[in-house]
């Protein structure tokens, strides 16, 4: 029974963290990236990859994850949000972040192969550690240290405060002197990073696997929507909400309906509180 | 496509339905006819979901799930319950009908994002549902797609139903599009505000185009359950959803013609081309890529673009030369 709430809470922290990564490019651009699964599973095919193919620290696999997440931030900011935004046209940027991703998609399939590869130990620890194993309780510390840190960043820096303004109105911003496109190829660099970090810690969990990526948009998406767009103590809540239903319910009633259960869990709030646990009003055009 | 006449386009038209004609006459070999056949299965699905994706604007990337509802139905009627084949293309044109109206419902209340992946997660609940019940699906191992009664039963004989039961699919989808309802349905696409203020029920108009969209899936389904011979959940991979969707974007919102020349270029290029069918995706998303960066209205309005330049649209100019003395006059009398 521990077992199942310790690895539920765990997976939960994983969909939280791509959840978070999802807010922080919302908040400068108000685009929900199709590519932001993606860009865990890149954390995670490029730890496993540095550490067990090229035989180096994991610290520098750390590394590695974390730049090349940055770096498909700044790639999928360039390719897919710019010019679409520039364009100021409907919904473009979800065809061109689904492109994106798509391709990223199958270009890693093509390389690494389809098939999950284990992902290597961290830390030396015995296998039989049970609910105390990494894989289970890094996941938790890095979605933990990621919301604080974005926290900190937001109150903190003056990085953070300009994304605060621009979340709250991107013109005004601009009126008062905030380079806005600068400031969201930043954001996106960012939750790159942090999109790499999380895939990396959560490696043991999920295997470096090409496919996790549309999984993670997907359950990550519905962490975001049932914590409440926007908010970061929201996506922790959804998430840990997402991850134990999900846990109980395949221990329960056996693991076949778990895309069900979540998709029933985000039409559940959708319908009682569309704009989520702790996300802000959306005013209606009309 | 404002420059042709009546009767350039009539004569098109009888072009296109002699080629569909007769092409199990020059068709090279049995595989070629089999391509052409599965473009005709995936247009009977394209040209539905084009009225959801295409003039309503409702990017759904899941409509593979519809495919498979149908793919199934058929199936477990006509091979497992000994169900007359036609009544049983009908009966998965009807539960695709009803799922769509089960998904459209609650979905398509939501806005874009938050509908793409509602029809997302439901392509992958259909492969859930279908893996969990093996005794009604075959679970991981799959039914075999029966075949079609006499004279449907050859290769040739099945390319003619499924031409015909794709040309009426687009002729149904033709009189919605140029009608009012396609009209409103555009509206509903460039400002739902709008469409709602000049009184399109944009919910309920949205859920017909939905649920029709269901119908042609689920009709698409059953034959291509056929067609394949024998289907699996892998069949039904959420990368076939997303090849639909591409067919129409690159073809062209708004447009018939446009996603036609979408699916059977995508359909038939990669089969001919052995690097293109290596990078599957890759390319399909290379493709999306460029065409939403550079010509978000797609290739049709390329054509047209090229059209233009070739044979210019003639502008009415009527340039009016103001009267200086009498101007200057004007302005001096106040003074």
């Amino acid at each position: 029974m521990l077992n199942v709430l310790v690895s539920g809470l765990a997976m939960g922290m994983l969909f939280a963290a791509v959840a978070l990564v999802y807010n922080v490019m919302y908040s400068t651009s108000k685009v929900l990236s199709v590519t932001t699964g993606h860009i865990a599973m890149l954390g995670g095919v490029f730890g496993a990859y540095i550490i067990t193919v090229l035989k180096l620290h994991w610290l520098l696999g750390l590394l590695g994850a974390v730049t090349v997440g940055a770096a498909f931030g700044l790639l999928t900011e360039m390719l897919a949000i710019r010019r679409v935004l520039a364009r100021s046209d409907e919904h473009l940027w979800l065809l061109s972040t689904l492109a994106v991703a798509t391709m990223v998609q199958h270009a890693v399939g093509l390389w690494w192969g389809t098939e999950p590869k284990p992902f290597p130990r961290l830390i030396p620890q015995d296998f039989g550690a049970g609910v105390l194993d990494q894989k289970f309780w890094l996941p938790v510390a890095c979605a933990a240290l990621m919301a604080l840190g974005l926290e900190l960043f937001y109150r903190r820096t003056m990085y953070g405060k300009v994304f605060i303004a621009m979340s709250e109105d991107a013109f005004a911003a601009r009126a008062r002197g905030v380079s806005t496109d600068r400031i969201r190829l930043v954001s996106y660099v960012l939750s790159g990073a942090l999109g790499g970090l999380a895939g990396f810690a959560a490696g043991q969990l999920t295997f470096a696997f090409f496919a996790l990526g549309l999984t993670l948009t997907l359950n990550g998406f519905i962490a975001l929507a049932v914590g409440g767009l926007g908010s970061n103590v929201g996506a922790l809540l959804g998430g840990a909400a997402l991850g134990l239903l999900n846990a109980f319910a395949s221990y329960l009633f056996g693991g076949e309906y778990q895309q069900t259960i979540a998709v029933g869990l985000l039409m559940l709030v959708l319908l009682i509180k569309p704009e989520g646990l702790l996300g802000a009003k959306n005013a209606r055009p009309v | 496509m404002t420059g042709q006449t009546l009767s350039s386009r009539t004569i098109g038209a009888a072009i296109g339905l002699l080629l569909i004609a007769t092409l199990p006459f020059w068709a090279g070999d049995q595989y070629q006819l089999h391509l052409a056949a599965l473009i005709a299965v995936y247009w009977i699905l394209i040209v539905g979901l084009n009225l959801v994706v295409g003039f309503t604007g409702q990017l759904s990337i899941g409509h593979v799930g519809l495919l498979s509802i149908g793919a199934y139905a058929f199936a477990i009627l006509a091979g497992k319950a000994g169900v007359n084949p036609y009544l049983a293309v009908l009966a998965a044109g009807a539960v695709g009908g009803l799922c769509g109206l089960l998904l459209g419902l609650p979905s398509l209340r939501l806005p874009g994002f938050y509908f793409a992946m509602a029809t997302m997660a439901f392509a992958l609940i259909v492969n859930e549902i279908v893996m969990a019940n093996p005794a009604l699906t075959g679970g991981g191992v799959g039914l075999p797609g029966p075949l079609f009664p006499p004279p449907f039963d050859t290769p040739t004989g099945f390319y003619y139903l499924v031409a015909a039961l794709a040309l009426l699919a687009s002729w149904l989808t033709w009189n919605i599009a140029r009608r009012m309802w396609g009209r409103g349905l555009i509206s509903i696409r460039d400002n739902p505000v709008a469409a709602q203020a000049v009184g399109v029920p944009v919910l309920r108009a949205k859920l017909a185009a939905f649920v029709f969209s269901g119908v042609l899936a689920g009709v698409a389904g059953a034959v291509f359950a056929s067609l394949q011979s024998y289907i699996t959940p892998d069949t039904f991979v959420f990368e076939l959803s997303l090849f639909f969707f591409v067919c129409i974007i690159i073809g062209g919102r708004g447009s018939l013609i446009g996603p036609f020349i979408g699916t059977v270029v995508l359909t038939a290029l990669p089969e001919f081309v052995a690097p293109l069918a290596r990078l599957g995706n890759l390319f399909y998303g290379m493709l999306l890529l460029a065409v939403v960066l550079i010509v978000p209205e797609g290739i049709g309005r390329v054509v047209e673009i090229i059209g233009e330049r070739i044979r210019p649209r003639t502008v009415h100019r009527e340039p009016v030369t103001p009267d200086l003395a009498r101007l200057a006059h004007a302005l001096r009398k106040p003074a």
